[in-house]
């Protein structure tokens, strides 16, 4: 049956941002996320944050789903921010507690890098809520494939890491069958210490490896059957298209970083 | 045991694009005894349902019944032990080193004692004519012998009422006809049974209660002989009924069998009559 798909991030509607070519969206995330290293200034920040605030909003994508995104950050960004807040020595002492000084310049470098995380994930979260698996892995092939000619295997690289993405939502979907399974045994999974609650997956780790192994294997059989034999000389099914609108928001994108960087 | 749907909905990630309403509005009962067959095509609900016997899925909306009492009153684990469900390919749940210790995980949480413990594993092996396979690792069983093994390893609780989601689902006919019979012996000792199935002529040989789900919705319940034969059509009764059911039209007195055993003593009956 279908189950939740919380791990699958794509987040099928139509959007602007949906129709774009995925090799577009990669190279602007790129681009973005160089940005955001670069951008030193609280209007820089300003612009940036604004437009990945628009961005989301025009990706028809509920925020809820990022802020999903940005949970499992949470903790690294407040240990980062905590640190660089509690030992950055520049600028003038705001705080003086015997051994803890809080310098300005540990506070703003502080939030700075929380922000920069943030918007970073966002950023990310918004090419793969609003880029297909495939068009995605298709994009990052296309992009490598000028490495070919030094033997990098973009193709192999491209097609494991469709696989992975495919393969999520349904082992996601079989450790759940598994856990119910269990539960319906007499396993309570909420109940317990920590110790006590790790030895209860055990039952549900075990018959799922074995499971994906044996869900790998009919795999490759299944896709030699089909004569699958790597990258040489295979076409596709659908070709992408870079058209004027993706040439459009990739200017927009550097645009944006270029803007952020300078003002 | 006595078990009752009352008007249950079942709605999976209700709010996004993935919300599917797998049942809606569903009303039955699972009496205390005898074999209830539910059968429906895929995608008509069938798992849903089943994980709403033990309440291993909460409804959407509705109430679980047990014995005239909301389901949600039973303390903890007692509803799940008093009812056993087995999922579809149930072998894809075994874990343990040996099939003894596989079948002895649930009951060992029940706080029987070592030596109950064992007998309980001894005798529910026998009656799933799998003793031969205790040392075994059930990785190394065949498909059938995983099944029953699986099946054991609920079994095990000595649960009142037994539900099996696609027991024969990719077994060998003789395998899928020894579980059937298991079935029947379980009912015999006093074992509620639900039976969950596509095959229509698989719930023929061993419902006392039929109920067809289409589409999330109860379509038709009741004896199996008023259900099959008030809908004769190929895709909602089973070969025998199918067959009797022309029969009928010129020779009344084939009667309404259901079973292919009186199935065959009717058209029996048929040629002797007419010698």
């Amino acid at each position: 049956m279908t189950a939740s798909r919380s791990l699958g991030q794509f987040y099928p509607v139509a959007s602007p941002l949906h129709g774009l070519d995925a090799r577009a969206k990669i190279l602007a995330t790129g681009m973005l996320a160089v940005g955001l290293f670069l951008v030193d200034s609280v209007a820089g920040f300003l612009l940036i944050s604004a437009v990945v605030v628009l961005l989301v909003a025009a990706s028809r994508v509920p925020p809820g789903t990022f802020l999903g995104f940005l949970r499992p950050v949470a903790f690294i960004v407040a240990l980062t921010v905590l640190f660089q807040v509690l030992f950055s020595r520049e600028g003038e002492t705001l705080f003086d507690w015997g051994l803890l000084e809080v310098h300005e310049g540990g506070l703003a470098g502080g939030l700075f890098l929380a922000l920069r995380i943030l918007l970073l994930v966002s950023t990310a979260g918004l090419l793969t809520a609003t880029t297909a698996p495939v068009a995605l892995t298709d994009g990052i092939e296309d992009l490598l494939s000028p490495l070919k000619r030094l033997r990098f295997p973009a193709h192999e690289l491209a097609m494991m890491t469709t696989i992975a993405l495919r393969f999520i939502p349904t082992l996601h979907e079989e450790a759940q069958k598994i856990t119910r399974a269990q539960a319906a045994r007499g396993v309570d999974f909420s109940q317990g210490g920590p110790i006590r609650r790790a030895r209860a997956m055990l039952p549900v780790l075990v018959p799922l490896t074995v499971g994906a192994f044996r869900r790998a294997d009919e795999l490759a059989e299944a896709m030699e059957s089909r004569g699958y034999r790597g990258g040489e000389g295979r076409s596709r099914y659908r070709a992408p298209r870079f058209r004027a609108r993706d040439a459009i928001a990739l200017a927009a994108a550097a645009l944006v970083v270029v803007g952020g960087v300078l003002v | 045991m006595r078990i009752e749907l009352e008007d249950v909905r079942h709605v999976y990630a209700p709010g996004t694009p993935f919300e599917v309403e797998a049942l809606r509005g569903v009303s039955l009962a699972v009496e205390a005894d005898g074999v209830l067959g539910i059968v429906g095509g895929t995608g008509s609900g069938k798992s849903t349902l089943a994980q709403h016997l033990n309440l291993l899925l909460a409804p959407t909306s509705g109430r679980v019944l047990v014995d005239g009492a909301d389901a949600r009153m039973l303390k903890g684990g007692e509803l799940r032990r008093r009812v056993g469900l087995v999922f579809q390919h149930p072998e894809a749940a075994l874990f343990a080193p040996t099939v003894e210790e596989d079948v002895a995980f649930a009951p060992s949480r029940l706080g029987l004692g070592e030596e109950e413990t064992r007998r309980r594993v001894r005798e529910t092996l026998e009656l799933l004519g799998a003793s031969h396979l205790a040392g075994r690792a059930p990785h190394a069983l065949s498909g059938g012998e995983k099944r029953r093994v699986a099946i054991a390893g609920v079994l095990a609780m000595a649960p009142e009422v037994l539900v099996l989601d696609e027991p024969t689902a990719g077994l060998d006919p003789a395998t899928g006809e020894d579980l059937l019979g298991i079935v029947r012996a379980l009912r015999d000792g006093g074992t509620s049974i639900v039976v969950i199935s596509h095959d229509l002529d698989e719930v023929a040989e061993v419902a006392d209660r039929v109920c067809i789900l289409e589409g999330g919705e109860v379509r038709a319940a009741g004896t199996p002989e008023e259900v099959f034969y008030a809908h004769p059509e190929a895709s909602l009764a089973p070969a025998t009924v199918r067959t009797a059911s022309i029969l009928r039209d010129p020779y009344p007195e084939v009667g309404k069998p259901v079973r292919f055993e009186e199935t065959l003593a009717a058209l029996n009956g048929l040629l002797e009559g007419r010698g």
